[in-house]
């Protein structure tokens, strides 16, 4: 069900987001560049529909809904687990939602650390690129051959980071 | 009606809560849309099917553990239909000496290995923002840094050709 689901969502996102030109980073490079609104509405809508989304289905109580902000009930569910092992995360409202469930740790500050490092690489790196990895994906579904090379890359760095990065980092952030 | 970049992203928004509630994407939570992960999920299963060493046990979401969610073929049947349908496909390659496809592939390397360090593309930065989580606000602040410095190396590089 959630496969069929997400295949369903994608088509949407892939139809309509070519259809309106649709791009997170191209958002934010547009307004620092030429000061345009155009294309960063799309982002603060993105926004303000997911938070809606999940406020009425938190209200009309969901089961799948309960950890909802995050920084509230989610990051307990954690913190009772590590306290029957002695662990102890202080502070504990910025525990991340987990992304990868390799490097997870009760340290909060390696995960602001990370999303830091992280951030800076995928914005600096995508303004040159041209796009977010969405708005890549569509233009090479529109005939572009450096977008197509750029979905190669994409794929082989996923495997790279799994097979090199994690014991790198773990053992560097222990 | 015309489908402007912010009607786009409120439904898109909309229909990411829409799938955590009612269709079980759920460990981990705020999964609806994300391309890196997606991706991630796609080939890990692939070569976990063909080879199950490379790893040692199967690495990504829980969800996609015994189908990997297909996000990634929704959005380029999409976009292939929607490109047809009103005749603007057309093979090209950019304008620009640093988006030839061979520098490339490099960039989309890199791209893939800070989204994986932050825990999602920017995509699922911002459901994770809107799910109220202080690390994913952080995020997005640096994603803005790196569109900033990003923006100056822009300016100089035209400025040389």
């Amino acid at each position: 069900m959630p496969v069929i689901y997400s295949l369903f969502l994608g088509f949407l996102l892939g139809y309509l987001g070519q259809r309106a030109r649709l791009c997170f980073i191209g958002g934010m490079r547009d307004y620092v560049l030429v000061r345009d609104t155009y294309l960063i509405k799309g982002l603060f809508g993105f926004f303000f529909g997911a938070l809606l989304g999940f406020i009425l289905f938190n209200i009309i109580s969901i089961a799948s809904l309960k950890t909802f902000p995050w920084f509230i009930n989610g990051a307990g569910v954690f913190l009772k687990k590590w306290k029957t092992m002695g662990i102890l995360a202080n502070p504990s409202f910025i525990l991340p939602v987990p992304g990868d469930p390799i490097t997870w740790s009760p340290n909060v500050f390696y995960h602001l650390l990370l999303a830091f490092i992280g951030g800076t690489i995928v914005g600096f790196v995508s303004v040159l690129a041209g796009g977010c990895p969405f708005r890549q994906h569509v233009m090479a579904a529109e005939g572009s051959y450096s977008a197509l090379s750029y979905i190669i890359g994409f794929a082989t760095g996923a495997v790279v980071f799994h097979k090199l990065l994690v014991p790198i980092i773990k053992t560097l952030l222990r | 009606m015309r489908w402007t970049a912010a009607r786009v992203g409120f439904l898109i928004g909309f229909g990411a809560a829409v799938g955590q509630a009612l269709f079980k994407i759920i460990p981990p939570p705020a999964y609806g849309v994300c391309i890196a992960c997606h991706v991630r999920d796609l080939v890990n299963w692939i070569i976990f099917k063909i080879s199950p060493n490379f790893y040692g046990k199967f690495v990504g979401a829980p969800v996609s553990a015994k189908f990997p969610l297909l996000t990634i073929i929704g959005v380029m049947i999409g976009a292939f239909l929607a490109a047809n349908i009103n005749k603007e496909f057309q093979f090209k390659t950019m304008r620009v000496w640093w988006q030839n496809p061979l520098i490339e592939f490099f960039w989309g390397m890199f791209v893939a290995i800070g989204a994986l360090m932050m825990g999602g593309c920017p995509i699922r930065t911002i459901l994770k923002a809107a799910y109220l989580d202080i690390t994913a606000m952080f995020g997005l602040v640096s994603i803005f840094i790196g569109v900033v410095l990003g923006c100056i190396v822009i300016k100089r590089l035209v400025k040389l050709t």
